[in-house]
């Protein structure tokens, strides 16, 4: 074995990928390796993570990850793009920020400016921004993170992959028609029963909106669905208005939770960890992401 | 004045390396981390009880430690103390996220490094005359795998877990789940060690290329790991001096009394110091400060270590073989936790949620990880993340002024620089996102 490089590799016939991780937690990245069938099917040209190259090379393939909170990802995405033939947007923090949209509200937007005064660092934008905010995209894969599976289904074949229409679909879980609540019990509140719909127990699950093709991990596991696939396609390309109306149809046939306890709950002040998870589909300025172009 | 500046790559987030050179002398050193999230931040407002749904999102690669230690930080809030099954299981998926974490730093953060390759896939290609290669990258990746199923069968989600919750874990783990794992662990170890072989041979034999196995002076080292035998659901923290002697024992809530922090410029990242001096943590402060791995494969590798080494041991390139110890371990103390009854026991305590504030800590794969919460009317008035990276950041930064006083001359400057550089940070295995949060 020699430490030295080794010789050119031969030109692969492999489609040719790359991945772009903007701002956000590596979570992504951590699935796709996770996904390791890839390995055999695509070249791996640039994923700083697990290889170190400097630059997007031309390829078939782009997957972005993260969201745009710096002026160096606005950089960084602009030219990458450029490269590719093709672009995915993967996980909720590129769709819409993700988690770091708790950022976006005024109260704490503040707090970030106080972070400015260093100087040779690249500069914050206002705000944490969807990447179709900067380029136009090809394909979403909403998750946080998408499930190894779901990676798979995007590099080969998204119109192909099987996927129920919400993640209640794919939970498994038996709706009691005599069960009902009358208190919501919050997300984490100790044991819960393995068969029986969480709702009937009294948790805010939301997978009756939410996406399908995560074959519900975390309701399986018995932890209410956060809606981190974002709205399914019944919701997909209306406001989050008609989500919330939505799920509160649910709770209402099935539940006794006073309208007011539960409305307050849902938007106890836009904190519901969900609720930014299914924003920027509708567009705001942009026209509506189109449920075709959503895996 | 030239300023060199190298991006890195295999490592966990945004960083670079600026090294400031005038007439061959080496001037400044810096490890600049360049992104911010602001955790501490956007969590204010959020109810106390979506922390640990929240929190594992700071970071992939230790989701699970953030996810823990939120529970953990709640539950000192609240007055709780979880049953005994619920922290065995949370023992479980903090191994599992060792396992994964020092799988992911040993084979594709550094074994690229140890044979010239850019990465453990390039490794891949090059297959009839090197099938050496080749079979260590499926078999690293199946190792790898066998963490990630871990969190998953623990913790529920398989990068940001779930199950952990305050007063407990929501369910036991059924028996022939357990099974199950304890079959692919026990079918993983050897090649586990067979992989962890190979990764100590190349590394001596890098060692012996490069005349060095990474000096620097000696420094201070931080841990919440046991004193007898490793503990990573830890509740205290220790320092060591650079002589070998335990200096100071505290517990999280007491942080801001021992450490100093400061912030600079350049960098998104607080760093820390202990009496002014630097301090390391991560694999090798384990390694100098627990007795024993209390497993019997593991704990033949740190006699080893001790031997060629002795205690404590100070060189950087350690750093590297302590995960290798440490991957072995997790995968042998994970089959002692599978192999007793994980369920038909209580899984939780019931709790009322008040206001005050609360610490929380896990020994994270990269060091002692404290969480600090103020909770009001059930809302998070202030957080505080102290992540392990932090602690090493001088020690990564004077670990670099070595380097590239080794290889920057009057005239000129060895090419072999830029590899140290990625040798030298890779070794200390930071993590990015959750240094800056
Ligand atoms: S637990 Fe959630 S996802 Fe499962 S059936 Fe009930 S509402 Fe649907
Ligand atoms: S169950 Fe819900 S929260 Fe969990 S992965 Fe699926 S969409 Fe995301």
């Amino acid at each position: 074995m020699t430490e030295e490089k080794n010789a050119p590799k031969e030109h692969s016939v492999l489609p040719r990928f790359a991945v772009l991780q903007l701002s956000g937690c590596a979570g992504c990245e951590v699935s796709l390796l996770n996904a390791h069938e890839w390995v055999e099917k695509f070249e791996l040209t640039y994923m700083p993570l697990v290889s170190s190259a400097y630059d997007v090379p031309e390829v078939d393939i782009l997957l972005i990850s993260g969201g745009v909170r710096t002026d160096e990802d606005v950089y960084h995405l602009q030219s990458a793009v450029k490269k590719a033939q093709r672009v995915v947007a993967v996980g909720t923090c590129a769709l819409s920020g993700g988690v770091a949209n708790l950022g976006n509200r005024d109260e704490v937007r503040q707090l970030f400016l106080m972070e400015q005064h260093r100087r040779h660092v690249p500069r914050l934008l206002p705000k944490s921004r969807p990447v179709d905010d900067f380029v136009p995209i090809d394909l979403y894969l909403p998750g946080c993170p998408p499930t190894p599976e779901l990676f798979m289904g995007a590099l080969l074949d998204p119109q192909g992959y099987q996927a129920s229409l919400t993640v209640c679909q794919e939970c498994g879980r038996k709706k009691l028609k005599d069960m009902k609540p009358d208190h919501l019990l919050g997300f984490q509140k100790g044991a819960v029963d393995s068969e029986i719909c969480l709702i009937n127990q009294g948790y805010l699950c939301v997978g009756t909106s939410t996406r399908g093709g995560c074959r519900a991990p975390c309701t399986r596991a018995g932890h209410p669905c956060v809606g981190c696939r974002g709205p399914s396609n019944v919701l997909i390309e209306k406001g989050s208005q008609a989500w919330l109306d939505t799920i509160q149809r649910v709770f209402h046939s099935m539940t006794n939770v006073p309208e007011k306890e539960l409305h307050d709950e849902l938007l106890s002040p836009q904190l519901a960890l969900f609720l930014f998870q299914f924003s920027d589909y509708d567009g705001g300025d942009r026209p509506p992401r189109p449920k075709e172009k959503v895996l | 004045m030239t300023t060199l500046t190298f991006p890195l790559s295999r490592i966990e987030g945004h960083a670079q390396v600026e090294i400031e050179v005038q007439q061959g002398k080496v001037l400044s050193t810096r490890f600049k981390a360049t992104e911010l999230r602001g955790f501490d931040i956007f969590v204010q407002g959020v109810p106390a009880e979506q922390m640990p749904v929240i929190v594992p999102r700071i970071c992939g690669v230790c989701s699970t430690a953030h996810h823990v230690a939120a529970v953990k930080t709640l539950e000192d809030a609240f007055g709780v103390t979880p049953p005994p099954l619920a922290s065995r299981i949370r023992s479980l998926l903090l191994l599992g996220q060792l396992l994964q974490n020092q799988a992911t730093s040993l084979f594709i953060f550094t074994m690229p490094d140890r044979v010239g390759a850019e990465s453990l896939f390039e490794m891949d290609e090059i297959d009839q005359d090197h099938a050496v290669r080749f079979q260590i990258s499926r078999n690293a990746l199946k190792v790898r795998e066998l963490g990630t199923d871990l969190i998953t069968l623990a913790g529920g989600q398989f990068i940001h877990p779930v199950r952990a919750v305050v007063g407990g874990v929501n369910a036991g783990i059924p028996a022939e789940r357990a099974a199950a794992m304890l079959k692919r662990l026990e079918e993983g170890l050897p090649l586990a060690c067979e992989l962890f072989d190979t990764y100590w041979e190349l590394t001596q034999r890098m060692k012996d290329r490069i005349g060095s196995w990474g000096d620097d002076s000696p420094a201070y080292y931080i841990t919440s790991t046991g004193r007898v035998k490793p503990d990573y659901n830890s509740h205290e923290i220790r320092v060591m001096a650079p002589s070998g002697e335990c200096c100071e024992i505290f517990s999280p809530r007491s942080f801001r009394e021992i450490l100093e922090f400061s912030q600079s410029d350049y960098s998104y990242a607080t760093k820390t110091s202990y009496k002014g001096g630097v301090i390391r943590a991560n694999s090798l402060a384990r390694a100098n400060m627990t007795a024993h791995m209390g497993t019997k494969v593991a704990n033949g590798y740190l006699h080893r270590l001790r031997i060629e080494f002795g205690t404590p041991a100070h060189p950087i390139m350690l750093f590297d073989l302590g995960r290798g110890i440490e991957l072995v371990y997790a995968i042998e103390r994970a089959m002692q936790i599978l192999e007793q009854p994980l369920e038909g026991e209580d899984t939780e305590v019931a709790y009322t949620p008040h206001d005050g504030d609360g610490y929380g800590m896990v020994e994270a794969p990269r060091g002692p990880l404290i969480h600090h919460y103020v909770i009001e009317k059930n809302k998070i008035a202030k957080a505080e993340f102290i992540i392990p990276t932090v602690h090493n950041m001088r020690a990564i930064e004077r670990a670099l002024q070595v380097v590239a006083e080794r290889y920057i001359q009057k005239d000129q400057v060895d090419l072999e620089l830029e590899r140290a550089v990625g040798r030298v940070v890779r070794a200390f295995d930071p993590c990015i996102a959750c240094a800056t949060h």
